[in-house]
């Protein structure tokens, strides 16, 4: 053991606690927070209905070009882009968190069950789930679920998370594998606790350090597709997205026109390039080889 | 007197780390003569290991840095070496084994090609000839069939076989100087015993001196000629084993020496015991480190460290106030 | 069954566990036998001590007896009561008796909850007494094990190996078991936290009364704690006898190049080694007969064919010494 490993001695010092810490000194990470919480904010307003009400509202001439009155100009039909490229951070955030929550719960229950129950017929059940799952062309998959919903506005939703949950599951799985190894699960055992106690209280808290930075990827991988798939129509149904506006932007960018295509872009590019980076942080502020003791 | 093989004179390394600064070796000084086996003993933590990595060059930096302090090997200045220069000793004249072999050697290589490499660098022979060298430093290792063993992967081996390839590896440049970093640690008693034995013999044959790092005082019994003892970072006691054994001076030692459980005549009660933990390496003591855990300890001792200072005529030094 | 004086506290009775492994492209299940028909007592309060190197099955076998690991063939009965075929419920009940306290003091706590939480659980799992009383006897228990109710709210990370260890050994007590195993409890640490952790476990031997299955690689550790020592080599155990005795006089082979191998901490006392051929062979493919004969320097041609048994080699007021061996002296 070097010196370098030796534990700090601090009192009721959680190792959450101590990732918290080296997050704080992480000026990038720090800052792509701060930049992921305005954009929060925006859509908690845009949800309260403080901002961005009028985003369907016809309110000038077609293509208006930039103005006091109209931020970033109008789009084709003379609705005001600034409102809809706000009012399309709150369905940003609405998609990439229930896919978030929704990928890592499915994926955190799956892959512990799947890894605490390792070569039985529960694991062989999961991975060949996530084997079908994955060899479906995903965009194949929306538009099938899509249509055996009903157009129903939550088909995307359920799709990502159809889709999602496997990376996390696989993740969890092979982590979890390596817990129930470990002796404290042999103690938990060993005082008589079920095996279910053990999976959820003992062995899951343990993958939280993933499952976080797994959300925090699904949370972007899910604002990205919501692009791709309501650009192809098979996204948002009733509402506005920054996909969207890139896809009613078609016309205009034929036209001349970008002022669609740049505010859904830019808006849409900045977001993800600061979640990327919070993940990032997240990921290394977690990193139990730097947060555990040796 | 001859110079001797190895000089090592105040070496200070330090780790930063998220708490603050850790000196982990402090101010450590001493000599290898040519041919000697010399003793690096201590608990994990004491700085035995960053000893033999500071030695080396191998100090991983960032965070270690060697903050002060002089390593001369026949005379030459390492410290101020560059990787390149270091790399060309390392291997050649001054080699190192460490505790877990497994880590230590590449998993997706032949035993052969790892070993050839070495030979080759160093050496400058051809494929055929290094592979003819390694063969026979195999065999010198007391692998079986060497012939055959040295198209094998590392995972192929037990971990006794392991530790004598790497052994070969280190040996087979005709290294002056072998630095074992707890080499027999992961091994079962007999295995130990089995490498324990070769070591001391290819010691001998190559007329090599040797820095032993163990926690095992019954490994140093058996197998050193000089011991160093070394806590919290500083050197406490050094002295020729027979020395050490029959009369360690410094109350650590001898606290150590009474506590390692060891077949007797009959059970005891209790084991002796040495009080308390080692002190935190951010907040060291003002005087001496083991003073709070001393028996002896007096006021003084909280005051100044003591320097390790030699013992009358005697070939031992010890860091401490009141010795035994 | 009632439990009568006589009766030991632990009886393990032709105990095997196999692992099945598939080997190579065929894969071809072969049976690998960590422990191959074990047969052993514990009286109450008494330490037994198991030595053996690496891969000799005695991890295993400690986890075969707590139903850690269910045994393969064979019979555990812990104060009169057999462990095998308990429903869920029974074991549960049944694992109030016995406890264990492994080697590795950092992965044998749980990262992520408090020194109060980790020996508080077994108090919670079992529904034993009030919140308060739980408390209570949390602090009385790590006084026990000499650590200050400061620890309480921390984390196991922020101890040292020791420490760590002396949280595991509370957490072990909280149910008040008759028997503990303790698999390699002080390997893992320093030499001077070890003897302050053996101090500890033989003072809750002599004042608790408990029964201990020691396992250890260290022979000089093993003879120090244990009343009677048994020796495993690939599986089963080829000698066992009373602590002092099996020092005095060990008789089988294997034990007697254990004790030679040893580096005594005294350099006067150059150790004169019995020289052992080779190393452990694998126990997925053991040689026939005695297991040890390969690397025995005494082994001839029965040893080859017959796999010794264990037989009663003399016996003492300290117990009986049996050895499996063909040739002892």
């Amino acid at each position: 053991m070097t010196a370098a490993a030796l534990p700090v001695e601090r009192h009721g010092d959680s190792l959450w606690r101590r990732a918290l810490r080296k997050f704080r000194r992480d000026r990038v990470g720090m800052l792509a927070l701060l930049v992921v919480g305005s954009y929060a904010v925006i859509a908690a307003g845009v949800m309260l209905g403080w901002w961005a009400t009028g985003w369907a509202e016809i309110s000038g001439p077609k293509w208006a070009p930039v103005s006091a009155e109209h931020w970033l100009g109008t789009n084709i039909i003379g609705q005001d882009i600034f409102s809809r490229a706000i009012y399309s951070t709150r369905t940003a955030f609405e998609v990439g968190l229930v896919v978030a929550i929704g990928a890592t719960l499915v994926g955190a229950v799956l892959g512990a069950l799947a890894g605490f129950y390792s070569a039985t017929w529960v694991d062989e059940i999961v991975i060949w789930l996530m084997g079908v799952l994955d060899s479906v062309p995903f965009i194949l998959l929306v538009a099938a679920i899509a249509y055996s919903l009903q157009d129903s506005p939550w088909s995307m939703h359920i799709a990502m998370i159809v889709t999602f949950w496997i990376g996390t599951a696989r993740l969890v799985r092979g982590e979890v594998i390596k817990l129930k190894g470990l002796e404290f699960v042999e103690s938990a055992h060993a005082i008589g606790l079920n095996r279910l106690s053990i999976i959820f209280r003992h062995i899951l808290p343990n993958t939280f350090h993933i499952l976080l930075v797994q959300a925090t990827i699904s949370f972007v991988a899910a604002i990205k597709s919501e692009v791709i798939l309501s650009f192809l129509g098979l996204g948002v149904k009733d509402g506005m997205s920054w996909g969207l506006m890139i896809s009613e932007s078609t016309f205009e960018v034929l036209a001349g026109y970008f002022n669609n295509f740049i505010a859904a872009s830019v808006l849409m590019f900045g977001l993800v390039m600061a979640f990327n980076m919070f993940s990032d942080a997240l990921q290394d502020a977690l990193d139990p080889r730097t947060v555990k003791s040796p | 007197m001859t110079q001797p093989l190895l000089e090592v004179a105040n070496l200070t390394v330090e780790f930063a780390t998220d708490a603050g600064v850790i000196r982990a070796v402090d101010d450590v000084s001493f000599t290898v003569t040519a041919g000697e086996t010399l003793a690096l003993v201590g608990e994990s933590g004491c700085g035995k290991t960053v000893t033999g990595l500071a030695l080396m060059g191998l100090v991983p930096s960032p965070p270690g840095r060697v903050v002060s302090g002089s390593v001369r090997l026949q005379g030459k200045e390492l410290t101020r070496l560059d990787e390149q220069a270091l790399r060309d000793i390392r291997g050649s004249r001054m080699a190192m084994i460490f505790q877990e072999p497994m880590t230590a050697l590449n998993p997706v290589f032949r035993i052969g090609s790892q070993m050839t490499d070495v030979i080759r660098r160093h050496q400058g022979l051809t494929r055929r000839q290094a592979r003819q060298a390694a063969v026979e430093m195999l065999a010198k290792v007391g692998i079986p069939v060497p012939e055959k063993r040295i198209d094998e992967y590392p995972h192929q081996l037990s971990g006794g076989m392991r530790q004598r390839v790497m052994i070969a590896m280190a040996l087979s440049c005709g290294p002056q100087l072998l630095i074992a970093d707890e080499p027999t640690t992961a091994l079962d008693v007999t295995t130990q015993a089995q490498v324990l034995e070769l070591m001391t013999e290819l010691q001998r044959e190559f007329g090599m001196a040797m820095i032993l790092i163990t926690h095992d005082l019954g490994v140093v019994a058996q197998t050193c000629s000089q011991a160093i003892v070394m806590y919290s970072g500083r050197m406490v006691e050094q002295a020729p084993v027979q020395e050490l054994f029959a009369r360690a001076r410094h109350p650590y030692t001898a606290g150590l020496l009474a506590s390692i459980p060891r077949i007797r005549e009959r059970q005891l009660q209790q084991l002796p015991v040495i009080e308390g933990m080692v002190p935190d390496p951010l907040h060291l003591p003002e005087g001496c480190r083991f003073a709070e855990r001393c028996a002896k300890a007096k006021d003084y001792c909280l005051l100044a460290q003591p320097e390790l200072k030699p013992i009358g005529k005697t070939a031992s030094q010890v860091a401490c106030y009141a010795p035994n | 069954m009632p439990r009568t004086e006589a009766q030991p506290l632990l009886q393990v009775s032709d105990l095997h566990k196999h692992f099945p492994v598939s080997q190579g492209w065929l894969r071809r299940r072969q049976a690998l036998r960590a422990v191959n028909g074990v047969s052993l007592e514990i009286a109450a309060g008494e330490t037994l001590g198991l030595v053996g190197e690496s891969g000799c099955g005695k991890s295993t076998l400690g986890r075969a007896i707590l139903q850690l690991q269910k045994p393969t063939s064979g019979e555990v009965r812990l104060a009169g009561q057999a462990l095998q075929g308990l429903s869920a419920r029974e074991l549960k009940h049944a694992r109030r008796n016995m406890q264990v306290i492994f080697q590795d003091p950092f992965a044998s706590l749980s990262p992520r909850r408090t020194v109060a939480q980790i020996i508080r659980e077994p108090l919670d799992v079992h529904r034993i007494g009030t919140a308060a009383e739980r408390r209570a006897r949390v602090e009385e228990l790590l006084a026990v094990v000499g650590m200050r109710s400061n620890a309480l709210n921390r984390y196991p990370h922020e101890f040292s190996g020791g420490q760590r260890q002396r949280i595991g050994i509370a957490r072990a007590l909280a149910l008040e078991p008759d028997f503990i195993v303790a698999d390699e409890p002080v390997s893992a640490l320093d030499v001077s936290v070890q003897s302050q952790v053996l101090n500890l476990l033989g003072k809750l031997k002599a004042e608790r009364g408990i029964a201990f299955l020691f396992i250890s690689h260290d022979l000089a550790v093993i003879q120090h704690v244990s009343d009677q020592i048994a020796v495993m080599y690939l599986g089963r155990i080829v000698e066992q006898a009373p602590a002092m005795e099996l020092y005095r006089s060990p008789q089988h082979p294997y034990t007697k190049a254990l004790m030679s191998a040893i580096p005594v901490p005294d350099p006067a006392r150059r150790i004169s080694r019995i020289a052992l051929q080779g190393e452990v062979p694998s126990p997925l493919n053991p040689p026939s007969g005695c297991a040890f004969r390969n690397r025995c320097p005494l082994a001839t041609e029965v040893c080859a064919r017959q796999v010794p048994e264990l037989e009663i080699f003399s016996a003492s007021d300290a117990g009986v010494h049996q050895v499996a061996c063909h040739h002892p002296d």
